[in-house]
C-alpha cells in the first residue's frame, strides 16, 4: 500500500467479524471539507468498529460538476460532499486523519461514476457502492442500457487504477435496496447478487452484498441467508465478500422512540442474519439530514445492541430459518438472468426488457412495470402480481391489485408499527413515592381470568414489558383463578405426587430467556429442570418427568417472583375466585362478576380458562344416564386425573378404563401405586408389589394398544428442529392460494419430513453426519412438488440407505386392525409383544432411533401443522377430516408417555392387576344384571362383568358444551363464538372459541372482534390447534411464549395510551 | 392514442426536473386511476422539455405536476410559464402539489406565486386526498377521442 491507502474495508471488516463485532457505518456528507472531516472524525472515534462515510451531493450525483462548483464558490451549503467539485487533493485532506484508522466508503447514486471514481482513486479512495441497476432505475431518467456501459467502464477503471495506486478496490451494490419499499426479498437479492457478479465480471475481486431491512424480521433473516447461499455459490471463492444490511430505508418512524426501536430491530437482523456490516439510520431519518451527534448516537447505539444481541439472540439465526422460499426464488431470478448472455450487463438489460426483472412501482422506463409487492398480515412481503418474473411455482396473480389507500398504509407500515406505542403518548419517569396516593384507583385495570400456564406467561410477559418501559400511573391487574392462584387448577400443588407431566423436566421453562448473573425475574429465570435441581438436588433431574405438583409449585415460583419484580406503579391482586359473567358496563368497561369481587370494571381481559368440564355428549351423556338409574354401576367421568373420583372405587372390585392413551396412565398409577403398591427393578424391566388394595383393571380402546412411549430424550431442552421439506414458508405460500386440502397439501409434505428423519436417522448411523448433509441436499433438489416423498425413498436408496419399511401412520396406531384374537389369553401374549417392542424402539432414543426420531418430528412440527391448519387453513371438509382422522393417529404416536409407563403396564400385566380387553373395545351398560360389560370385538371370550367405569378420555374441547357460567354468559351476550369453518363451500361448526391472529381477541357473533379482550389456550382449539401446551420450552421462542407476548404488546400499547391522565399531557417524542 | 375515453380525464403526471421521487407518483397514479382517470406517468426527474413534449403528443385533459423535494416552488414556477407559452397547452388545466417548499416556511407566498405563473390550483401538504379529485371533476368534460384521430381542435 502506498502512503495515501487507508484501511483496506474488507480485511476490516473480517477482523470485527473474528471478533464477533458488527461493523457500523452512517450515511454522512457534508459540502464542507473541514466539516466533512470532522464527521469522519467523529466516526472513528466512537468506540466500535467503524467505518466513514463520504456522501456526496446530488449536482455531483448527476455530474453537474459546473453546478457544484458554482455552489462551493458561494459558500451554499449542498446535500452532499461535491467530490469531484473538491477535486483529488481536498478530498486526500479530508480522510488524510482517519486514513489509518477506519476505512473511509464513497456513496453517490450515480448511474455514471466514472468521474467520481477517477477523483477517487486519486485521493486514495477506492471503495465505493452502486450498481449499473440500483443506481440508474431508482433515481432519474437515464436509461438502462448507458448506466450499465458507464457502469462497466467505471468499473474496470476503478479496478486497473486502484491497484496501480496500491488500493484494493472495493464495491457494494445497492441492489438489495432499489426504491428501499414494497419489493419482496428474492428480488432484492438476486439484484443484490447479480450486481455482485457484474463487478467481479469487470475485474473487481472485493466485493459488498447488499440487502435493505424490510417489514418482517424473520423474512430479512431469511433473506440474508438466501443471499450469503447465493453468493457462496456463484462468486468465485477468489473474490471477498461480506454482507451488508440497511436499517429501514423506507418511511421511517417519526418519534425519537419509534426510530431508535426501527434501528434496535435491524441490529438484531444483522446479527441473526449473519451480516457483517450495517448502515445505521437516526432518529432525525423523518424529518431532516442528521447532524455528526445524531450519526453518532446511532453508532454506538447499534454496536451496543449488537454486542447485547450476540449474547442472547432472540429468534432464530440464519442457520435456523427456513430460507428455501427465497432461495428458490431468487435462484430461478438469477439463474434466468444468465441465461440470456455471458456478460452479465448485457443479460441484466435484456432481462429488464423481457420483465424477467422487474421492479415493483418502479417507474423508470426500462422498467416493466407488471409487478406489485405488498404485506401480509404477518408484516411479510409477497408478490401481489408477480408480472413476467420467472418465479418457480408459476406467476402469483392479479387478484389483490393494490388500492391507493392500501400502497399508502403499506409504505407507513414500519413507521406504524415502531411509532405505535411511543405515538400514545410519552412515558415519563416514574414519579418518586406512594403513587397511588395521588390517584383514585387505578387508572387501568386489566383482569387474567385464569392463572394456570396461559395466564401466567401473559403475565410474565407483561412484567417484563413494564419494566422496560414502566408505567407512570397505577396500573391494577387482577389475577384470578377458581382453584389455586398462580398455578390453575391442572397443575395445582395438592394433586398426589405420582401423577406426573409428560415432558421431561428440562423442557419446561415459564421464564421467557434463561438465567443470567441477576435474580430470577420476569425475562430470566430457571427452567423447570434446573429449579427441580436446585430445589430437590437428590431427585431433580431434566431429563426426568417431574410430578405435576412440583411444576404447580414451579408455577407458583415464577408467579410470585414476576410480581415482586414490577415497577411500583403496578399491583397485582391475586384472588381465588370463579368469575361467574363478564358484560359490558354502561360505560364501555368490562364488568367481571364472581361471588368474592361483586362486581368489578376493568379495561382488558385475558381470558386463558383452560380445561373445562364439559357436560358429557353421545356416548358419554348413554354412559352417565344408565349409571344415574343404576346405584351399583360407579362411573367416574372424565376430567383431569387429580378431579377424578378414583379413591372411593373398593380394593378387588373390577375396574372397566376406556381409553389408553395419556389420561389412562394417570388412572393407572392412581389406582396402584396411589393404592400403596410399588414398582421395583426387576431384569431389565420392573416388578410389581400389590398393596392388596388396587382393583382389577380392565382396560381397552379402540386400538387395544396402550399409546406408545415417547424415544428416550436425546435433544438438548433448547432443541430445534428446522424443517427441509415441511416448513412454514412452504405452508403459507400453499394457503395464499385458498383454503388447504390436509391429504393434498399437507400431509405429503409432513409424511415426507418424517420419512427424511427416518432415513436420515439410518443413513448417519451408517455413514455419519456428512452421509445425511449430502441426503438433504440431494432431496431438496429432486424433490416432486406432486409427491415429495418418493424424491425422499429414492436418495436414501441411492446413498446406500437400508430399505426402511414405509412409516404408515394408522397402522402403527391401531396396530391390530382387522385381527383377531382366540382367547383373552392369545391377546395378551400378542400386546406384552408388541409393547416390548415398542420399549426396544424407545430406548433407541428421539434421535438415534430412526422411528421414534421420525415420530418425534410430529412434536417438532407442529408450529408448522398450525400454520397449515389454524384459523381455517383448511377447506370444511378437510378441516373435518383432519380432525376425525389425523389428529387422533398424530396424537397418539406423538403425545407419548414416558417410557416407564410402559415398563410398568408390563408388570401390572405380569402381576394380573391389569388387563388389556382387546381391539375393538366396548364399555355398555348391562340392563339385565345392572352392572357394566366391557367387550372386545376382535377377541373371543373377552366379555367381562364391570362395577365401575372409568371414562379415561381427554375430553374434546367444545364451548358449547361448557357448562361454566362465565362461558354461558359470553356466548349468550355473542362475545363469544364457536369458529364455523365455512371455506370452500362447507360448513363445520368446530366448537372452538373464534379468536383473531394475534393478538387473538375473540370474534363476536356478528363477526366483529371485541378488541380489549383476549382469549388464550383450551378454549381456542379448533380455532387454532394444539393448544394443549401447559409450558414455554428453552430457547428459541415457541408458539405459547410468542402467543403470550402477543397479548402483552398489546396490552402494553393499551398502557402506553391510557397511562396519560386527563388533562392529557403535551406529547414530547 | 387510440383508446377511447368517454368518462375519465386522460391526466398527465409529473414531478418536476430536480425531483427523484416517486412514490407520490406511483400514489397519484393509482388514486387518479381509481376515479376512472387513465394516467400518463412520466417519473421522476422530468425535463421541462420532455413534459411539453409528451404533452403536445398526448393533449391531456389535465396536468399534475407532484414535487415533494422542497424545490416544487422554483421549478413549478418555472414549468407552468414555458407551458403557458405554449399555444397548444396554454388552456390545459394544471395543478401542482406537494411539499413545495422547504421546511413549510412561506407556503402562502408559495402558493400565490405558483397561481400567478399560471396553475389553475395549487394544492399543500396537509390537503386532503379528495382535493384532487374535486379539481379534476371540475376541469372540462374530456373530448370524444375516436382512433386516430387527429389532435383536439382548438
Amino acid at each position: 500500500m502506498t502512503a495515501g491507502a487507508g484501511v483496506d474495508l474488507a480485511a476490516h471488516v473480517a477482523a470485527a467479524a473474528t471478533r464477533g463485532e458488527l461493523v457500523v457505518q452512517p450515511r454522512m456528507g457534508m459540502s464542507d471539507p473541514r466539516r466533512m472531516a470532522e464527521g469522519l472524525r467523529a466516526v472513528a472515534a466512537v468506540p466500535a468498529a467503524t467505518v466513514g462515510t463520504i456522501t456526496l451531493d446530488s449536482y455531483t450525483r448527476v455530474s453537474d460538476h459546473a453546478a457544484a462548483r458554482a455552489a462551493v464558490r458561494r459558500g451554499a451549503p449542498l446535500n452532499g460532499f461535491p467530490l469531484v467539485a473538491h477535486g483529488a487533493e481536498v478530498t486526500a485532506r479530508v480522510v488524510r486523519d482517519v486514513a489509518g484508522t477506519i476505512p473511509v466508503q464513497v456513496r453517490h447514486g450515480s448511474a455514471a461514476p466514472g468521474d467520481i471514481f477517477a477523483t477517487m482513486v486519486r485521493a486514495g479512495l477506492a471503495t465505493s457502492e452502486g450498481g449499473p441497476v440500483s443506481y440508474c432505475l431508482p433515481y432519474g431518467r437515464v436509461p438502462l442500457a448507458e448506466s450499465v456501459r458507464a457502469w462497466a467502464r467505471a468499473t474496470c477503471t476503478l479496478a486497473e487504477d486502484g491497484r496501480s495506486a496500491g488500493v484494493r478496490p472495493h464495491l457494494e451494490t445497492f441492489g438489495g435496496c432499489l426504491l428501499g419499499q414494497l419489493c419482496p426479498p428474492s428480488l432484492l437479492v438476486a439484484v443484490s447478487v447479480l450486481e455482485g457478479l457484474f463487478f467481479v465480471q469487470h475485474g473487481v475481486d472485493s466485493v459488498s452484498l447488499s440487502y435493505a431491512q424490510q417489514t418482517s424480521e424473520g423474512q430479512d433473516v431469511e433473506a440474508l441467508t438466501a443471499l450469503r447461499r447465493l453468493a457462496a455459490r456463484l462468486l468465485p471463492p477468489r473474490v471477498d465478500r461480506h454482507l451488508v444490511l440497511y436499517t429501514y430505508m423506507g418511511v421511517y418512524p417519526q418519534t425519537a422512540e419509534g426510530a431508535r426501536r426501527l434501528l434496535a430491530g435491524s441490529v438484531d437482523v444483522a446479527v441473526r442474519g449473519g451480516a457483517e456490516r450495517l448502515i445505521v439510520k437516526t432518529v432525525a431519518e423523518a424529518h431532516r439530514i442528521p447532524t455528526v451527534g445524531e450519526n453518532v448516537e446511532a453508532l454506538t447505539a447499534a454496536a451496543a445492541r449488537a454486542r447485547q444481541a450476540r449474547r442472547s439472540v432472540r429468534g432464530p439465526s440464519g442457520d435456523e430459518v427456513d430460507a428455501s422460499e427465497v432461495l428458490a426464488e431468487t435462484t430461478a431470478l438469477v439463474e434466468a438472468v444468465l441465461e440470456l448472455s455471458d456478460d452479465v450487463g448485457t443479460a441484466l438489460v435484456r432481462a429488464f426488457a423481457a420483465g424477467l426483472l422487474d421492479v415493483p412501482f418502479c417507474l423508470h422506463q426500462d422498467n416493466a412495470g407488471a409487478t406489485q409487492g405488498a404485506i401480509d398480515a404477518d408484516g411479510r412481503l409477497y408478490w401481489a402480481d408477480s408480472g413476467r418474473l420467472p418465479l418457480p411455482g408459476g406467476a402469483r396473480t392479479r387478484a389483490g391489485r393494490i388500492t391507493s389507500r392500501r400502497l399508502v398504509t403499506m409504505l407507513s407500515h414500519a413507521a406504524r408499527r415502531f411509532d405505535g406505542p411511543a405515538l400514545g403518548g410519552p412515558v415519563p419517569a416514574v414519579p418518586p413515592g406512594p403513587v397511588a396516593a395521588a390517584h383514585e384507583g387505578p387508572l387501568a385495570r386489566i383482569a387474567l381470568v385464569g392463572t394456570g400456564p396461559r395466564g401466567v406467561a401473559v403475565l410474565e410477559r407483561l412484567a417484563a414489558r413494564l419494566t422496560e418501559r414502566p408505567p407512570a400511573w397505577p396500573v391494577e391487574i387482577l389475577a384470578l383463578d377458581a382453584v389455586e392462584v398462580g398455578c390453575g387448577r391442572i397443575w395445582r400443588t395438592d394433586q398426589p405426587e405420582y401423577l406426573l407431566m409428560n415432558t421431561p423436566a428440562g423442557e419446561v421453562t415459564m421464564f421467557s430467556g434463561p438465567p443470567d448473573d441477576g435474580p430470577p425475574r420476569a425475562g430470566a429465570g430457571p427452567s423447570l429442570g434446573e429449579w427441580w435441581q436446585a430445589v430437590d438436588p437428590a431427585h431433580g433431574d431434566p431429563n426426568g418427568y417431574a410430578p405435576r405438583a412440583l411444576y404447580g409449585r414451579y408455577l407458583r415460583q415464577v408467579f410470585d417472583t414476576v410480581l415482586a419484580g414490577l415497577p411500583a406503579p403496578v399491583r397485582v391482586r391475586p384472588v381465588r375466585t370463579r368469575v361467574r359473567s363478564l358484560t359490558r358496563s354502561p360505560a364501555g368497561a368490562w364488568r367481571l362478576e364472581s361471588p368474592e369481587l361483586g362486581g368489578v370494571d376493568v379495561d382488558r381481559v385475558v381470558l386463558t380458562t383452560g380445561h373445562a368440564s364439559p357436560e358429557p355428549d353421545g356416548e358419554h351423556a348413554r354412559l352417565a344416564a344408565f349409571a344415574a338409574r343404576r346405584p351399583g354401576a360407579r362411573y367416574v367421568r372424565a376430567d383431569s386425573a387429580a378431579d377424578m373420583a378414583l379413591d372411593d372405587l373398593p380394593a378387588g372390585s373390577v375396574v372397566g378404563v376406556l381409553g389408553l392413551g395419556l389420561s389412562f396412565y394417570d388412572v393407572m398409577a392412581a389406582l396402584t401405586v396411589g393404592r400403596g403398591g410399588r414398582f421395583e427393578a426387576a431384569g431389565d424391566g420392573l416388578r410389581y408389589e400389590p398393596s392388596g388394595r388396587e382393583p382389577l383393571l380392565v382396560a381397552g380402546s379402540r386400538s387395544g394398544v396402550p399409546v406408545p412411549a415417547r424415544g428416550r430424550n436425546q435433544k438438548p431442552p433448547d432443541h430445534v428442529y428446522v424443517p427441509l421439506l415441511f416448513t412454514r414458508s412452504r405452508m403459507r405460500t400453499a394457503r395464499r392460494r385458498g383454503p388447504l386440502d390436509f391429504r393434498r397439501d399437507v400431509e405429503p409434505w409432513l409424511l415426507a419430513e418424517m420419512d427424511l428423519v427416518h432415513h436420515g436417522t439410518a443413513l448417519r448411523r451408517l455413514y455419519g453426519k456428512q452421509a445425511v448433509t449430502l441426503f438433504h441436499e440431494r432431496v431438496t433438489e429432486t424433490v416432486d412438488p406432486t409427491d415429495p416423498r418418493a424424491a425422499v425413498v429414492e436418495q436414501a436408496r441411492r446413498l446406500g440407505g437400508p430399505a426402511l419399511p414405509a412409516l404408515d401412520l394408522p397402522a402403527r396406531a391401531r396396530p391390530f386392525a382387522g385381527r383377531r384374537f382366540g382367547s383373552p389369553e392369545a391377546y395378551h401374549r400378542v400386546v406384552a409383544d408388541h409393547v416390548r417392542r415398542d420399549l426396544a424402539e424407545a430406548e433407541e432414543g428421539n434421535v438415534d432411533g430412526p422411528v421414534k426420531a421420525a415420530l418425534d418430528t410430529l412434536r417438532d412440527v407442529r408450529a408448522v401443522l398450525r400454520v397449515a391448519v389454524d384459523h381455517g387453513g383448511l377447506t370444511a371438509a378437510s378441516h373435518r377430516e383432519f380432525l376425525a382422522s389425523f389428529v387422533p393417529v398424530a396424537s397418539a404416536l406423538s403425545a407419548g408417555p414416558p417410557r416407564v409407563r410402559l415398563h410398568q403396564v408390563l408388570a401390572l400385566l405380569d402381576a394380573g392387576v391389569l388387563r388389556l380387553l382387546g381391539p375393538g373395545s366396548v364399555f355398555t351398560g348391562d340392563d339385565r344384571t345392572g352392572r357394566w360389560r366391557g367387550d372386545a370385538a376382535q377377541v373371543s371370550g373377552a366379555a367381562v362383568l364391570l362395577d365401575a367405569f372409568v371414562d379415561a378420555r381427554i375430553p374434546t374441547p367444545d364451548v358449547r358444551r361448557d357448562p361454566a357460567p362465565l362461558t354461558r354468559s359470553l356466548l349468550r351476550a355473542g362475545v363469544w363464538s364457536s369458529f364455523t369453518n365455512a371455506s370452500a363451500g362447507g360448513r363445520l361448526r368446530t366448537g372452538g372459541v373464534h379468536v383473531t391472529g394475534a393478538p387473538y381477541h375473540p370474534v363476536r357473533s356478528d363477526g366483529a372482534p371485541e378488541q380489549d379482550l383476549y382469549v388464550l389456550g383450551i378454549p381456542t382449539e379448533h380455532t387454532r390447534w394444539f393448544t394443549q401446551v401447559g409450558s414455554g420450552r428453552p430457547g428459541r421462542w415457541g408458539d405459547f411464549t410468542g402467543d403470550a407476548d402477543a397479548v402483552a404488546e398489546h396490552l402494553m400499547e393499551f398502557l402506553a395510551q391510557r397511562v396519560t391522565p386527563a388533562p392529557a399531557q403535551e406529547v414530547v417524542a | 392514442m387510440t383508446s377511447v375515453l368517454t368518462r375519465g380525464r386522460t391526466v398527465l403526471l409529473s414531478t418536476v426536473s430536480s425531483d427523484a421521487h416517486t412514490w407520490n407518483l406511483v400514489y397519484l397514479q393509482l388514486l387518479l386511476e381509481e376515479h376512472g382517470h387513465h394516467v400518463v406517468n412520466l417519473g421522476p426527474c422530468v425535463p421541462d422539455e420532455h413534459l411539453l413534449t409528451v404533452a403536445r403528443a398526448v393533449r391531456p385533459d389535465a396536468i399534475v405536476i407532484s414535487s415533494v423535494n422542497g424545490h416544487g416552488h422554483l421549478d413549478g414556477a418555472r414549468l407552468i410559464r414555458t407551458l403557458r407559452d405554449d399555444a397548444d397547452l396554454a388552456a390545459t388545466p394544471a395543478v401542482i402539489g406537494g411539499k413545495l417548499g422547504i421546511d413549510g416556511e412561506d407556503d402562502d407566498r408559495h402558493v400565490q406565486a405558483l397561481l400567478d405563473a399560471g396553475f389553475d390550483a395549487v394544492v399543500t401538504e396537509g390537503t386532503p386526498a379528495s382535493a384532487l379529485a374535486e379539481f379534476l371533476a371540475a376541469t372540462p368534460p374530456p373530448r370524444a377521442v375516436d382512433a386516430g384521430a387527429p389532435a383536439r381542435a382548438a
